[in-house]
């Protein structure tokens, strides 16, 4: 019984974040629409589930303040109260305080802070009090300029009928169990081919159940995948409640909501897009006073888009503000003394420097940013899932960053390759050519050695020695040519087996700080290969040379010690 | 998993042979036994970690209690088996496989049938030991499997070393 309660609980916790994200949604909408009645409408409707759904669990003070909330919406529907900005941020206000009631009624907590009582007076009354710390109103003669939200399609504000809740560890069982009927398959192949007579009619139907199950294990990944719509709706409040806290005005548009991601890229998107949106209203829009003078509309532009781009998402977060400050740049990144060519630094490089941790160019650290540690996070984060940044900055025009994701964590494009008996996988977009071993460096066993590649020397490592593999060497080799940011290292393998998709599987806790090793895959003959992490694996054979200062490719390329940092510095 | 020995009266262990010693694990751990495949090896691990392998698309990491005790790695024969275990590591649940010469019997004792082992003369380390067992004249060493499994080489690394996704793989 007890199970039961607490599965009841999670789905009901589950179901008002749901709940409150798309109610904080439909308020901000509301504030730029406010004759909208079928956002209204939606709010109205999620209060009032919220108040059914915790009176009938027992959690009286939440119901009570759902309910107060419900009436004040009730005076906003008969129209005896105009929607106002206050309003709206007073309706803002108890939607947080909500939030905290919740988990706090579940915990067994069941008293009203003071201030969630004060909030309750507010809905009552219907007239919130100004906030101090706040901007009290906008300037008299400023454009009175919707926070947050374009026009909206309102249909989108219908409840989504039709679907369910999964756990994604189902999924991936699912998906695991998808690929083990395809290795069976590949087994009942052979047989059947063997079989010898009568065997037309059976290769006929193994092909049938070979192209179900593939179209089988295909739904299943795209069951993972969900739109980023809502993801990105949850910003309109980020966007609203800073520029109204900083005398701002922004106005958030969203592109390509409905483009699915995978649920898990998702859930590592959501704080580098919190640091990019801070940072594009934070240091990107300028006063209002400014944007005036400098003859651009007062009310800036903030836009979050997304597309698909060969097997990527590109998320694109722009502003029509300042643009970065060169000049501060430069000055901060001469401080560090972290620019090869301090003087006149290439933009891509100087723009570079903003994801350096530490790297801030604010004069004072406000509650923002200037801290600088967001566009590091940024970085990291988008790293951690295969992806890139990139950031394009015009002076008095605006700021683009750009992030390309894979599509999915749970496929990557592999290239296989094989040393004796082992397969191993590197993420194909590592790899840049392969070529065979010279005939001169076959002699030798050295794990190491330098080759002739058009012109240019190429270090390579041998896998089967720096993984201690103890079969023995065929007389061929190839060397598979990996870049990274422009450094070219070859590493040595005895076979190639081309590329495939393939599906990554953790390796558990027990293998997890191992350099040079990111995971694993099923291969078709049912056995495992490692994948590998190229740029670890090759910091950790130059940490290995005792080459310990940087991990770079390319130390020393053009004689200045500066930031080349190649391989650590991935990430454009 | 519960404490068997002392939910039941008589607890039942599989027992299998390795390097010529019989071993005990509770049978409560014991999820299933596999023949011997391929297995993958894992560079840069402890040698008692033979690899992993494919246990119907999960990846599991298959150990060799010979090594691990410091005897010599038994050749393959075909009746050397996996022995799929769950054990209970820094108090997560986790599925590792243990190689075994061979697999023997199950056997049933109860709490007063199971001797304690003596301060020194058995192979193993005494706080991998639950006990001795009597089967027929000779003993068998009854380990406990999540003391054997959690000592240093399996144990999981310090958190935060790299990418820490937890279920998907670390960034490449």
């Amino acid at each position: 019984m007890e199970f039961d309660f607490e599965a009841i609980i999670q789905t009901f916790m589950a179901e008002c974040e749901e709940h409150f994200a798309k109610m904080e949604e439909a308020l901000v909408a509301l504030e730029a629409n406010p004759e909208d009645d079928q956002l209204l409408e939606a709010i109205f409707r999620g209060a009032h589930t919220l108040k059914g759904n915790s009176a009938s669990l027992g959690y009286p003070k939440v119901a009570g303040f759902a309910h107060a909330f419900e009436e004040l919406l009730q005076r906003f529907r008969n129209r005896s109260l105009p929607v106002t900005q206050q309003r709206i941020t007073l309706l803002l206000r108890s939607l947080d305080a909500m939030r905290q009631m919740v988990p706090d009624a579940i915990a067994g907590g069941d008293e009203l802070q003071a201030q969630q009582i004060e909030l309750l007076n507010q809905l009552a009354s219907g007239e919130p009090e100004q906030v101090t710390g706040v901007h009290p109103s906008q300037p008299v003669d400023s454009p009175r300029r919707p926070f947050g939200l374009r026009q909206t399609d309102t249909a989108a504000w219908t409840e989504r009928a039709g679907t369910i809740r999964v756990d994604t560890q189902k999924l991936d069982r699912m998906l695991n169990l998808a690929g083990e009927i395809a290795i069976a398959q590949g087994r009942l192949r052979q047989a059947i081919e063997q079989a010898g007579n009568e065997k037309t009619e059976a290769l006929e139907a193994q092909d049938q159940v070979e192209r179900l199950s593939l179209e089988l294990q295909e739904n299943i990944m795209k069951a993972r995948m969900v739109p980023v719509g809502p993801t990105f709706r949850q910003y309109m409040r980020t966007v609203r409640d800073i520029a109204q806290d900083h005398g701002k005005s922004a106005l958030l548009i969203l592109e390509g909501e409905d483009v699915e991601v995978d649920v898990s890229v998702i859930e590592h998107l959501k704080d580098p897009l919190t640091h990019m949106i801070r940072n594009a209203l934070d240091h990107g829009i300028e006063p209002l006073e400014t944007r005036k003078t400098c003859g651009k509309d007062p009310c800036g532009t903030i836009s979050l888009k997304a597309y698909h781009e060969d097997a990527n998402i590109v998320i694109q977060v722009s502003d029509d503000g300042a643009g970065l400050n060169r000049k501060k740049i430069v000055e901060r990144a001469k401080l560090i003394g972290s620019l090869a060519e301090p003087e006149n630094p290439a933009d891509p490089e100087l723009y570079r420097m903003i994801f350096e941790p530490g790297f801030s160019t604010a004069d004072a650290v406000s509650d923002l940013s200037g801290r600088g540690v967001g566009m590091d996070v940024v970085r990291r984060n988008i790293e951690a899932l295969r992806g890139s940044v990139e950031i394009d900055s015009e002076s008095g025009k605006g700021t683009t960053i750009t992030i390309r994701l894979p599509l999915t964590l749970a496929i990557i494009e592999g290239f296989g390759v094989g040393i004796g008996e082992d397969t191993y996988v590197l993420p194909l977009h590592a790899v840049s050519e392969c070529i065979e071993m010279p005939v001169g460096e076959r002699s030798h066993d050295r794990p190491q050695g330098v080759i002739n590649l058009r012109g240019e020397p190429l270090p390579y490592v041998r896998l089967r020695s720096w993984f201690e593999l103890t079969s023995p060497r065929p007389n061929r080799e190839n060397i598979v040519v990996v870049e990274l940011e422009g450094a070219k290292a070859g590493l040595a393998v005895d076979s190639l087996h081309g590329a495939r998709q393939t599906v990554i599987k953790s390796l558990g806790d027990q293998f997890r700080d191992l350099p040079g090793i990111s995971g694993s895959a099923i291969m078709g003959n049912g056995r495992v290969a490692l994948i590998l992490d190229v740029p670890a694996l090759l910091r950790a054979v130059i940490r290995s040379q005792g080459n310990g200062s940087a991990a770079s490719l390319v130390a020393n390329r053009s004689g200045n010690d500066g930031p080349t940092n190649m391989i650590s510095a991935q990430y454009h | 998993m519960h404490d068997q020995d002392n939910t039941f009266d008589h607890a039942q262990y599989l027992t299998f042979h390795l390097a010529g010693e019989e071993y005990a694990v509770g049978i409560l751990q014991v999820r299933e036994i596999i023949t011997y495949g391929t297995l993958t090896k894992v560079p840069h691990t402890p040698a008692s970690i033979r690899g992993v392998i494919n246990l119907r698309g999960n990846v599991v990491p298959v150990v060799d209690l010979g090594l691990k005790f410091g005897l010599t790695a038994s050749p393959v024969t075909d009746r050397t088996c996996i022995v799929i275990v769950e054990a209970h590591i820094n108090e997560s649940r986790t599925i590792i496989g243990v190689i075994a010469d061979s697999v023997s019997q199950v056997i049933s004792l109860s709490d007063n049938e199971i001797l304690i082992a003596p301060a020194f003369g058995t192979r193993v380390r005494i706080d991998f030991l639950r006990g001795l067992g009597k089967s027929g004249d000779k003993f068998v060493l009854i380990l406990d499997i999540d003391q054997v499994l959690s000592a240093d080489d399996l144990a999981p690394a310090a958190p935060g070393v790299i990418g820490s996704e937890p279920g998907t793989a670390a960034g490449l």
